[in-house]
């Protein structure tokens, strides 16, 4: 048996990390600001009265593209785990990803018909394009999703393992739209696909903010409300339903929560991978699979590791900046191969 | 009664001149995110002037050592915002759109350009950017030797013609040689091809992958290929290696093959064209050549 982290510890440490991480995305970036007027600027921007003279540009940078960028990564990396969670829970296997029930691939395509669509049309208006592009993705993402989830019932039944395999059919054929959308698509709108594809927390600002902060605060009161049904889960189905959970509504709400939760960020950062799938892995490893620490761990884990990626982003090739389903892949990816073969021995 | 306006007008022009010394003297610190737009600022006179610039902009080639901003649909505010810029340069192409609302509201000038292959928007831009460089007068030189350059060109492609038929061209873009895309209507490649006096054998619009068989079908006369990993012969040898089925077309039995710089491709016009489409309408017409390389 290995050694586990209690909970309080756990929590602790993670909130401590994530007021770093918070610090950090702020505090550094391309253009060196003083850390003196870092904190003065920031201090400003919480209502304080302090004068303004000689803050402008760090109010500026801090106030209009750090924390939106902040708050977005944090967002969005909370509800990639606590989805990751969820169907890990609902597929009782640790190899699902968010994107196992459609809800990438869909967003994909509604992005594919966004940024293809809207190049046809002789390009939308400029106000309207970039939420056209959350909108569709939200919209396929969702779709796709409730198109899964109807496949997998059968006499008022959800099978989970048809809807797994339902899923995986839902996005090679999601692969294949936008794959036929990218051969129509001319040089240009190729290139604007192909970045969507990879995700950024760029060019966060707070209009588009909004709607991803709601979903993930209903998502992030919502899912932990249901540990304890998901510890049952955790038994087997029939015995969850023996202990006297409703699993087809359990389903449901698993299901629901991770459509309307990634493909919110989804729509807001474009396709992220990775965290979803190794945040839960090492919630579990450090505290074990109880889901009443798993949930807000992961939540507290998922900001972190995502504003941590996001600085490596935005620092690494400045004043250019990757995009950052890059860096998630390249910690996660070997991360995984780490838990894999340590599993092993 | 007449004296009014005559002073409003003066009053105006003095107006406009100030601004616009006022603009070329505060423009110090420039990040262009355009490949021809950042050539065409070379040309000006206004390299110095650059403190970055994205990843289309490779000539001259030592815009290579100033900071890159990264690809142009892809800028970060704070990482332009990092090179202290007075203003930022690009083409319509330029994004994406939160990023630029963000640089604006920093208060840094963005100038936007048309990435247009047509002349209109050569002498538009050269205007433009002679404006905030502050050098009108060579600007303007600039536009009309391109002009005439261009001109002088097309009076010979047509006295060539008279001797012989305009060739079927195709423009095929790849990688290593594999798998080309052809430059079909509407592309910059066919404006360079037109311009050049050659007759687009592709009738699609854009750039489109075609099997070896429909290549081979087409059988141009003149093959002009733009390799964005090898150049010169060693593009010309890989691309017959990978596609085999071209060895029988008019092009290849009569050797009739060039290589394109593929960065005249993307980002507008700019000026190292002139000299391009001249070594174009020579291997079109051999005939006349000599008349065409003066």
């Amino acid at each position: 048996m290995k050694q586990r982290v209690q909970p309080r510890t756990l929590f602790i440490c993670l909130s401590l990390l994530c007021l770093l991480a918070v610090w950090l995305s702020l505090a550094l970036g391309p253009v060196s600001l003083p850390l003196f007027d870092t904190m003065r600027a920031g201090l400003r921007l919480l209502g304080l009265p302090i004068a303004a003279d000689g803050l402008q540009q760090a109010e500026m940078i801090l106030g209009q593209i750090r924390l939106p960028r902040t708050l977005l990564g944090l967002a969005v990396g909370a509800v990639l785990a606590l989805s990751g969670v969820a169907m890990q829970g609902l597929f009782r296997n640790p190899l699902a990803d968010p994107g196992l029930v459609g809800v990438a691939a869909g967003a994909a395509v509604g992005a594919a018909v966004a940024i293809v669509g809207g190049s046809w049309l002789g390009g939308l208006p400029e106000v309207l394009a970039p939420y056209l592009l959350s909108l569709c993705a939200f919209i396929g993402g969702l779709g796709v999703t409730a198109l899964v989830y109807r496949l997998g019932r059968r006499d008022g039944q959800t099978n989970v393992a048809t809807m797994l395999l339902a899923g995986v059919a839902m996005t090679a054929l999601g692969g294949a739209v936008v794959g036929l959308f990218s051969y129509l698509a001319d040089d240009a709108t190729l290139r604007t696909l192909t970045f969507w594809n990879l995700g950024s927390l760029n060019g966060a600002s707070y209009q588009r903010l909004w709607p991803l902060l709601l979903v993930a605060a209903g998502v992030a009161v919502w899912l932990p409300r249901r540990a304890m049904a998901l510890n049952a889960m955790l038994l087997g189905e029939s015995e969850a339903r023996h202990l006297g959970i409703d699993v087809e509504r359990l389903k449901r709400e698993l299901v629901f929560c991770t459509a309307l939760g990634v493909g919110a960020a989804v729509a807001a950062a474009g396709l992220i991978g990775f965290i979803g799938l190794v945040v839960p892995h090492l919630v579990r490893l450090l505290a074990g699979p109880d889901h009443r620490v798993v949930l807000p761990a992961s939540l507290l884990a998922g900001g972190v590791l995502m504003l941590l990626a996001d600085l490596a982003a935005r620092l690494l090739l400045a004043p250019a900046e990757l995009p950052i389903g890059i860096v998630t892949a390249f910690i996660g990816a070997p991360f995984f191969l780490f838990l894999l073969m340590r599993g092993r021995s | 009664m007449m004296r009014r306006p005559v002073a409003l007008l003066a009053l105006c022009a003095s107006l406009v001149f100030s601004n616009q010394a006022l603009a070329a003297e505060t423009l110090q610190r420039w990040v262009s995110a355009g490949g021809a737009l950042s050539e065409w600022i070379s040309a000006l006179g206004g390299e110095a002037r650059l403190v970055g610039v994205d990843t289309t902009s490779q000539h001259p080639s030592s815009l290579k050592s100033l900071p890159s901003v990264g690809y142009q649909r892809q800028l970060s505010a704070e990482g332009i915002l990092s090179l202290r810029p007075d203003v930022l340069v690009g083409t319509e192409e330029m994004g994406p759109p939160p990023v630029l609302a963000q640089i604006r509201k920093a208060g840094v000038r963005v100038e936007l350009f048309s990435s247009k292959a047509e002349l209109a928007a050569v002498d538009e831009n050269l205007k433009h950017l002679g404006q905030l460089l502050g050098a009108e007068q060579q600007a303007a030189t600039l536009a009309s030797g391109y002009h005439q350059q261009l001109d002088a060109l097309q009076a010979k492609v047509r006295q060539a013609q008279a001797g012989q038929k305009a060739p079927g061209v195709l423009l095929l873009v790849g990688h290593a040689g594999a798998k080309p895309l052809i430059a079909g209507q509407g592309t910059a490649g066919d404006w360079l091809l037109s311009q050049a006096g050659g007759r687009n054998l592709a009738a699609h619009q854009g750039y489109r992958n075609f099997s070896g068989e429909a290549l081979a079908a087409l059988d141009p006369d003149v093959i002009v290929f733009s390799d964005r990993a090898l150049a010169d012969e060693q593009a010309l040898q890989a691309l017959l290696k990978e596609n085999p089925a071209l060895a029988g077309s008019r092009a290849v039995r009569e050797q009739r093959l060039v290589s394109l710089d593929p960065t005249l491709l993307v980002g507008g016009l700019g000026p190292r064209l002139p000299a391009t489409l001249q070594s174009l309408a020579a291997t079109f017409y051999p005939a006349a050549k000599a008349s065409l390389a003066q």
